[in-house]
């Protein structure tokens, strides 16, 4: 017996369904057998995940709550991905886009809430142009790889957001928490109203109407069929005359935009502060997840976030599991081995595995 | 020597090799010839040991073999020339030599390589110096050294792999020199190639193949140009010559002192005028700066010194939407890649050289895109078909198809005939004698000197960047021209 890959000549849609969907089974039976193995009761907690996320109402809320910065993280990794720009920067602009937000959040005061609303929103996403605009011109115009420059913009963005909370009793910091620093509240009329009693906020609603402006930008303009060329043959784009450079700047720009609003959402949508722990939790990098395994369409994006928002929001329940409490670490671990199995299965959408009998040999 | 036994061989819905018989005497050259797709490689892949065929055999000196990769080939005696060549540029001739030879211990040792390199290139008349870094080497001299490279590692069989289609003529003569030298010491060679003058001239016998299948087998003696074409491709074909037969009017594309660059390629100087009704090509080795002659003149690359003017209109450094918007089209060398994006469907590709709106209007494309399918009888599923999964000739007719739809007044077209089939051949020469004829100025930049001979009716050639030769195409001379080529100052 002999295996090896073979590139299938056509790749029909239930390849593209149907292989990560056989992906995500296959990591759920492999996670499985290592709660088993680990001596936990594995349907129990597969149990208790499926309820905390997807099939009761509370949690479902949580998850779209968990799901909505991964769809604006995840939508700004894919803008650039498509045109071969890797950038990895939406965990920096995430936070700086919270910086940004919060402090004309915490600004605003008593003007109304339809003002307020789209300032807080507005300065999220310059806030996330802000942490691109050096990379994105250095990447456009001197060729600097953008993977290097945005991830180092990262950690100083992390640091820079810490530093105003704990680090100084600067304009973020809420003067009354002098035991343990925290973020100062967001004006009233600048928190994104929620639906009802559930954590859910209209962050959701804009994450889900950025998505289908993004697929309108990519799929129906002059941009997108640009993007489009670029991302397939940079030579054909000189050749019919794209402005590279510019091009390649400007998509970068709405990548961080994208990140930015994100941190604005997140701001003005659950924490109503500058919330450093909860902001660093490695957002920016899962939308690099969910954008790779959305094959980098939007509303496949949106689909994925959820799932990924689930599983992000099942792993507390499972620590909380009274005599059969699963320790954070192996909620992690089952994590990354579903996921590492879904984007390990990708190649199974481009290949099949070709089973051959030894040839006879003979010399 | 070697020989192939009803081999067949079939990939995912092609049947690539279908009881093809083929035998090599030892002394003898041996031309396989046939069209792009007709399954030659297929043949020299499993002749080295690269395939296994899916039945059938091979033979060395009569005792079935079964070659397991092309290193078992090598060792059996059989050593392939690719078309392309596998060398470091950054290492000696020895260095490259030893590279993958079992012989060489832990320790590298050139000397005796270098002994064993000039040894063979006595003997065989393929002199070349074995410590001279290979981009230091010409072509022909970089081909002579992977053919010593398959000679040291003992091959019995050669087989060359359209060796001439990166040589000047005066290079093929010499490579043809030596490929006489090695049949007289015993070695057979296999002779790969389309091009039927040379099959003429260096054969003993020839094999065609069509579509996979042995078409028919000769001695040189016994047959014709005529009567090889014929068998190639199934039916009489006619690449005669065609000229203007009309006077050629005002200067459409005036290019002055043009100097620029483009990734690994540069021209320096350049001054060329192409006039209503006449075709100008531009002969010259391949890498000589004829890409970025042709990206500097489209507005690809920014000039650094000189005047393009197209139609009256100067679009020095405009880039390439101005160059177009005078009316020029340009249909360039890489198809897939440059002309096209790839993965792009043919009605999404059909937008490229467009004037787009805010809004892109797909449907308008598909229909553009349907109708360029019927005119130019394209070969595909439909017109959302990435033009990747087109053939060589079907690529070049959806690029075609685009850049006539403009009716440019300046047309550049970059080895528009490479890699196409006889019947493609024949259609792009007859579009750009058409146009021609409709008093459009053409510049006709290929590495195919029979081409460029064929419908010329000037002669530019480029030779490192410069402009060193202009010629009538009517009665140009072969020797000449590519003495020129070579850089001989005439």
């Amino acid at each position: 017996m002999k295996f090896s890959l073979e590139r299938r000549r056509e790749v029909k849609p239930w390849h593209l369904i149907g292989v990560p969907l056989l992906s995500v089974i296959f990591g759920t039976l492999v996670g499985g057998l290592f709660l088993e193995a680990t001596g936990h009761n594995a349907i129990l907690v597969f149990k208790t995940m499926s309820q905390t996320s997807y099939t009761t109402l509370y949690g479902i809320g949580d998850t779209l709550t968990a799901a909505t910065p991964l769809i604006f993280t995840a939508l700004a990794a894919l803008v650039a991905f498509r045109v071969n720009l890797y950038s990895i920067g939406a965990e920096g602009q995430l936070f700086v886009g919270g910086i940004f937000a919060s402090g004309v959040g915490i600004a605003v005061g008593t003007s109304s809430s339809a003002l307020a609303i789209p300032a807080v929103l507005i300065a999220g996403v310059l806030g996330g142009i802000v942490w691109m605009t050096l990379p994105a011109l250095f990447r456009a115009w001197f060729g600097t790889s953008e993977i290097i420059t945005t991830l180092m913009f990262n950690f100083v963005a992390l640091f820079l957001m810490r530093y105003l909370i704990y680090g100084a009793s600067t304009y973020w910091r809420d003067p009354t928490s002098t035991n343990f620093p925290q973020g100062k509240k967001l004006d009233q009329n600048a928190w994104l109203p929620r639906f009802g009693t559930q954590s859910v906020h209209w962050g959701l609603v804009l994450a889900l109407v950025t998505t289908v402006g993004i697929w309108f930008l990519l799929r129906k303009t002059r941009f997108g069929y640009q993007m489009k060329v670029l991302g397939d043959a940079p030579n054909a784009a000189r050749y019919s005359g794209v402005p590279v450079k510019r091009m390649t700047f400007t998509v970068l720009i709405i990548s961080g935009g994208l990140a930015g609003l994100a941190g604005a959402s997140e701001v003005a949508g659950r924490a109503h502060a500058l919330d450093p722990n909860g902001l660093a939790i490695g957002l920016g990098y899962a939308g690099i997840i969910v954008a790779t395994l959305a094959r980098l369409n939007p509303f496949g994006a949106v689909i994925i976030a959820i799932g990924f928002g689930g599983l992000q929001n099942s792993a507390s329940a499972l620590q909380s599991l009274g005599t059969d409490s699963v320790p954070s670490a192996i909620a992690t671990t089952l994590q990354g081995l579903i996921l590492l199995l879904a984007l390990a299965g990708e190649l199974f959408v481009r290949y099949r595995l070709k089973i051959s009998k030894k040839v006879e040999v003979s010399a | 020597m070697i020989a192939a036994r009803h081999i067949s061989k079939s990939f995912p819905g092609v049947l690539a090799n279908q009881d093809v018989s083929f035998d090599v005497a030892p002394g003898e050259v041996h031309s396989l010839l046939g069209e792009n797709g007709a399954g030659k490689s297929t043949l020299a892949a499993i002749l080295t040991g690269l395939y296994q065929p899916d039945a059938g055999h091979v033979e060395i000196d009569g005792v079935r073999v079964s070659l397991k990769s092309p290193r078992h080939g090598l060792a059996l005696g059989i050593g392939m020339v690719h078309q392309h060549f596998r060398l470091v540029s950054q290492f000696t001739v020895a260095e490259n030599i030893s590279l993958g030879d079992r012989k060489q211990n832990w320790i590298l040792s050139t000397k005796k390589v270098e002994e064993a390199v000039r040894e063979i290139g006595e003997r065989y008349g393929l002199p070349v110096d074995p410590r001279a870094r290979i981009n230091e080497l010409t072509v022909g001299e970089q081909q002579r050294v992977e053919i010593i490279k398959t000679l040291y590692r003992g091959a019995q069989v050669l087989l060359l792999d359209e060796p001439t289609s990166v040589l000047t003529p005066q290079e093929v003569t010499t490579l043809f020199d030596s490929v006489r030298t090695l049949a007289s010491e015993g070695k057979s060679v296999i002779f790969i190639s389309h091009k039927l003058g040379e099959v003429m001239d260096i054969s003993d016998r020839v094999t065609v193949m069509r579509d996979g299948k042995v078409v028919g087998n000769t001695s040189v003696t016994d047959t014709s140009r005529e009567a090889l074409a014929r068998m190639m491709v199934g039916r009489d074909v006619d690449l005669s010559a065609i000229r203007a037969t009309k006077p050629t009017g005002t200067p459409l594309l005036e290019v002055r002192g043009l100097t620029a660059k483009s990734a690994r390629s540069q021209v320096s100087d350049a001054s060329i005028v192409v006039k209503a009704g006449e075709i100008v090509g531009i002969a010259g080795v391949s890498g000589n700066g004829q890409r970025a002659l042709a990206e500097g003149i489209a507005g690809l690359t920014p000039p650094v010194g000189g005047h393009i003017t197209i139609c009256g209109i100067d679009v020095t450094g405009k880039g390439s939407v101005a160059a177009r918007k005078a009316g020029l089209s340009y249909v360039p060398e890489d198809r897939n890649g440059t002309g096209l994006a790839p993965s792009l469907s043919i009605s999404e590709n059909m937008l490229l050289t467009e004037d787009l709106p805010f809004l892109v209007n797909h449907k308008s494309a598909v229909a553009k895109a349907e109708e360029a399918i019927g005119a130019y009888s394209i070969k595909t599923p439909g017109a959302s078909t990435p033009t990747r999964m087109l053939s060589g000739g079907n690529v070049q007719k959806v690029l075609l198809a685009r850049e006539l739809g403009h009716d440019p007044q300046v047309l550049i077209v970059a080895s528009p005939t490479w890699g196409l089939d006889v019947g493609a051949v024949e259609f792009v020469r007859s579009k750009l004698n058409e146009l021609r004829n409709q008093g459009r100025a053409i510049l006709l930049i290929s590495e195919d000197l029979d081409e460029v001979r064929a419908l010329s009716d000037r002669i530019y050639v480029i030779f490192e960047g410069k402009i060193v030769m202009e010629c009538a195409g009517e009665g140009a001379d072969v020797t000449t021209l590519g003495l020129a080529m070579a850089g001989a100052s005439a």
